[in-house]
């Protein structure tokens, strides 16, 4: 009975489980999700999900559900859900409440016996890591016979690595994190413009989870823009290889790859999937120790804190990430420039496009200058 | 293919007893018996210890140590594989959650529950919310029984009982009557198991042999083999064993409750 290293409990709010499966639905282009709780759990995510497209109900369970059970209105939600939105794919997703009151998801099931495939995820937001609802949101899937055994062990290495990134790095590493919003924008870009015009060699990564690379890449984009007419070396990299990953993560791929292109940039090197920004970092850190290690600096968006230090250490680094409470560990790896995208994720939400960024618009509007 | 019971009754109706004597004279039989004790106070295996207390599922758990097999499944009298769910004080917590979160764990850690003659639930009196059905709701059990003796309020709570099982559609294999010397108390029991459609399995008459051995923490089976009391558990444990009438019971109305049980 080896005791396990005692993590320290974390008091700053962080991901949810149950938003965590939710999600994956929405990846496993699932049409309607029925959450069964109380009416106001996950809103907001339910709400932005459906700008994805993806339709959120809830079976509103109240105090006299929570006293007497929420069987009946579950089943009659799913009746509901399948007369109204006529889906060819549903997901019945658990809460707190439901969860501790015992409820069964799968006799409503039983009892309905929709034609189409139900994914059901017992699921609550009690869990240490939010990638545990996405694990049990897979392990239903593969249940269901929705996704293969190979691509559901081949995310949950990759969950048990964005687990890693995390705890190492992220939102999980420290007991409490203090919400930063970065370095000024126009600031960094005059520093970053300054490098670019002393024509020194850059790097321009882009290694982003899954749709938030809808607006990361466009500062990738407008680093690759203003390089070009200042005559600074660029090599590119990007986590946007169209060939593997969950339906949506490899549609919004190509959307971004081929959008890029378009724009006039090429991507010299891809790193891995929309859904391997855990260890497409790794990939890029290689390439680097192959070929770039001398370079002057890195612009790095997405999840920076997933890139290795081993060869970017004298660089001077600009990152870019969405998380408030990212940017003190950013900062303590030996990120000079960490800046933040706030709100980045609503608006990368219901596009096929890229979408325009703080940071990539100020510096397009410095570079006029230039 | 193992058989899958637990045993339902009021509380204090002497189920730990009784599932604990199975156990024993089962294990007598050379049956591969599991117990499984779902009470928070988690007492059910005690007397097949010899009166040691097993670390719970639920304390390890809150320890946040890594559980495997051996830390949660314990060898009773004559390898009785003993487990205890465990769960919160009185009045603090959720025991039926972590009745829910133990059974998850269990399944997934030990093969207890799958490789054995005879698996016995050992549940709590009152189930008073989701988690004290889990085992039944996640198709661990597969046959009940119940236990009372002639008294109105013990009849009640196991006509209750049958309630719930015909909700859960859970087939019940017999009546079983614990003796509180109440008058004419077998034909009532036997009568009452008639009429929700099932049987009288056994009449364990009051003896304060059962009180003394669980004291000093033992079955009769172990203690006192050779007694009255021994013969009564081990001819119960052979009807489990072999017997297999199972039928989801038609609960009485309170009216008739009544009627039955006056002397």
């Amino acid at each position: 009975m080896p005791v396990k290293e005692k993590e320290p409990m974390i008091m700053h709010p962080r991901p949810s489980s149950i938003v965590a499966a939710l999600y994956t639905l929405r990846d496993l282009d699932t049409d309607v999700v029925i959450l069964h709780g109380p009416p106001g759990c996950c809103f907001k995510h339910a709400r932005l999900l459906e700008e994805d497209g993806m339709r959120v109900v809830t079976t509103s369970l109240d105090e006299s559900g929570f006293v007497f059970g929420g069987h009946d209105s579950l089943v009659e939600v799913l009746e509901k859900v399948i007369r109204r939105f006529n889906p060819k794919r549903i997901g019945i997703v658990g809460t707190c409440a439901s969860m501790i009151i015992g409820e069964e998801l799968h006799e409503a099931v039983m009892d309905v016996q929709p034609d189409v495939p139900v994914i059901e995820v017992e699921v609550h937001a009690g869990y240490r890591d939010n990638t545990k609802g996405v694990i049990i949101a897979l392990e239903s899937a593969l249940a269901a016979g929705i996704i293969s055994e190979a691509e559901f062990e081949r995310q949950k290495s990759l969950l048990k690595e964005a687990t890693m990134v995390e705890k190492r790095h992220g939102a999980a590493s420290k007991e409490y994190l203090e919400p930063n919003r970065g370095d000024l924008k126009f600031k960094v870009a005059g520093r970053l413009l300054e490098l670019m015009k002393q024509g020194k060699r850059g790097l321009n990564i882009l290694n982003a989870k899954k749709e938030t690379a809808f607006m990361f890449a466009d500062i990738n984009l407008a680093v690759n823009q203003i390089a070009e007419k200042l005559g600074s070396p660029i090599i590119n990299m990007a986590n946007l290889n169209e060939d593997v990953g969950l339906p949506k993560n490899r549609r919004n791929a190509r959307e971004i790859k081929e959008e890029l292109k378009n724009r006039g940039m090429d991507i010299h090197h891809i790193t891995g999937g929309l859904d391997e920004y855990p260890v497409a970092g790794n990939s890029a850190n290689q390439i680097i120790g192959e070929k770039y290690s001398d370079y002057d600096f890195a612009v790095i968006t997405g999840v920076p804190h997933a890139l290795p230090m081993d060869n970017i250490n004298n660089m001077e680094l600009f990152s870019i990430t969405n998380g408030p409470r990212q940017v003190i560990p950013l900062k303590e790896m030996g990120h000079r420039h960490v800046m933040v995208e706030i709100d980045l994720h609503p608006r990368t939400l219901g596009i096929n496009h890229i979408v325009e960024s703080e940071f990539g618009a100020t510096l397009r509007e410095m570079a006029k200058d230039v | 293919m193992s058989k899958q019971i637990a045993i339902y009754g009021k509380g204090g109706i002497g189920k730990s007893s009784t599932a604990s004597n199975v156990a024993a004279a089962c294990a007598d039989e050379g049956y591969r018996v599991t117990i499984i004790g779902c009470d928070p106070k988690s007492d059910s295996s005690i007397t097949l210890l010899r009166g040691r207390r097993i670390p719970t599922i639920m304390d390890l758990m809150r320890q946040g140590v890594d559980i495997e097999e051996e830390d949660i499944v314990f060898d009773g009298y004559k390898g009785v594989k003993c487990v205890e769910i465990g769960g919160p004080e009185p009045g603090i917590g959720c025991a039926g959650r972590g009745i829910i979160v133990a059974i998850s764990l269990l399944k997934k850690t030990s093969k207890a529950i799958e490789d054995t003659d005879l698996v016995i639930y050992d549940v709590p009196g009152d189930i008073v919310c989701g988690g004290f059905v889990a085992p039944v709701k996640k198709g661990l059990v597969s046959e009940a029984y119940v236990l009372t003796s002639g008294e109105y309020m013990p009849l009640y709570a196991a006509n209750n009982i049958c309630k719930g099982l015909s909700r859960l559609e859970m087939p019940l294999n017999g009546v079983i009557c614990n003796s509180r010397g109440a008058p004419n108390e077998e034909n009532i029991v036997s009568e009452f198991a008639k009429e929700i459609g099932s049987q009288l399995l056994a009449f364990i008459p009051k003896d304060v042999l059962v009180q003394t051995c669980e004291r000093e923490g033992f079955s009769v089976i172990e203690k006192e083999p050779g007694s009255a009391i021994a013969a009564v558990y081990r001819k119960l444990a052979r009807s489990i064993m072999t017997k297999s009438d199972a039928r989801v019971p038609e609960p009485l109305d309170d009216a008739r409750l009544r009627e039955l049980t006056k002397i």
